[in-house]
């Protein structure tokens, strides 16, 4: 049984979710690993034609980057390579594609361990200016404490990005899917 | 602590065909770069100093380094921007 099925199965258990919302994670699940499962071959050789994405939000993006012959230019832009390895790894990149209504496409590929560092960067602060930085975000509304921020609590949030996809849908239609692999 | 960034590179592709390709060893910066961090470890050293005087806790000297972490970490950054309405032209700019 996959990672990701057993720990859908402990919230239920757990009580933290309910059936109906177990069963959608598990039909989500059922869903990319079939479509992964298909495209698993296109990423190796990424090419005019190839580099299809496994999810719908990416599908008519690489489509049309395919057409244009994106991906021939810069093999490998924005494919996820879960889809070639299969694997579940410590994510190593953040990807940013933005995909306009016009048909413009932004492909962004940030190491994670930019973010790492940056983390760690938090608990650098000198104590003195990190006063006056919680104080400022006190003051908008943002009642977060940089000294509670241990960089023990790193991998844990790096490793639970593993898991991370936000899609976006805006109302003119420009679709935004952030992931990381 | 990892290498920093030692080439940057840019790529301007119009209608499938590569109009411009730029390339720059950021390796030749590293010397400057150098000095500008030595100059600015010795503030931070001082500024640490200050504040063991004063009783406060000591950090700008790890939060300096803490920053050069950061830009070491930026090596594999890659921003590729397509634009449909321009000769679909597309840029890529990447950090190895």
């Amino acid at each position: 049984m996959g990672d990701d099925r057993s720990r859908i199965l402990e919230l239920l258990a757990a009580g933290k979710i309910t059936i109906e919302e177990a069963a959608r994670l598990l039909d989500a699940l059922d869903a990319r690993s079939g479509e992964g499962t298909g495209t698993s071959g296109a990423g190796t050789s990424a090419d005019a034609d190839g580099a299809a994405e496994a999810d719908g939000v990416g599908g008519a993006d690489t489509e049309a980057q395919a057409k244009s012959g994106f991906h021939k230019f810069f093999p490998g832009a924005g494919v996820k390579t879960s889809q070639k390895t299969g694997g579940s790894r410590t994510p190593k990149f953040m990807y940013v594609k933005v995909v306009s209504v016009k048909g413009d496409n932004v492909n962004v590929k940030i190491p994670v361990a930019v973010m790492r560092a940056g983390l760690k960067l938090t608990s650098l602060i000198p104590a003195q200016a990190q006063d006056q930085i919680n104080k400022s975000m006190a003051e908008h509304g943002m009642s977060f404490d940089l000294n509670n921020f241990k960089p023990d609590d790193l991998e844990e949030l790096i490793d639970a990005l593993r898991e991370m996809e936000i899609d976006v849908d805006s109302a003119n239609g420009d679709k935004v899917h952030v992931y990381t692999e | 602590m990892r290498v920093p960034p030692w080439l940057v590179s840019m790529r301007l592709v119009e209608e499938e065909r590569t109009k411009f390709r730029f390339w720059f060893p950021l390796f030749l910066l590293w010397p400057l770069l150098l000095v500008f961090v030595m100059l600015t470890f010795v503030a931070t050293l001082l500024a640490d100093l200050f504040s063991l005087v004063s009783g406060n806790k000591p950090g700008y000297t790890r939060f300096v380094l803490g920053v050069l972490g950061v830009v070491t970490q930026t090596r594999g950054t890659e921003v590729f921007v397509q634009d449909k309405s321009n000769h679909n032209r597309t840029v890529a700019f990447t950090l190895r």
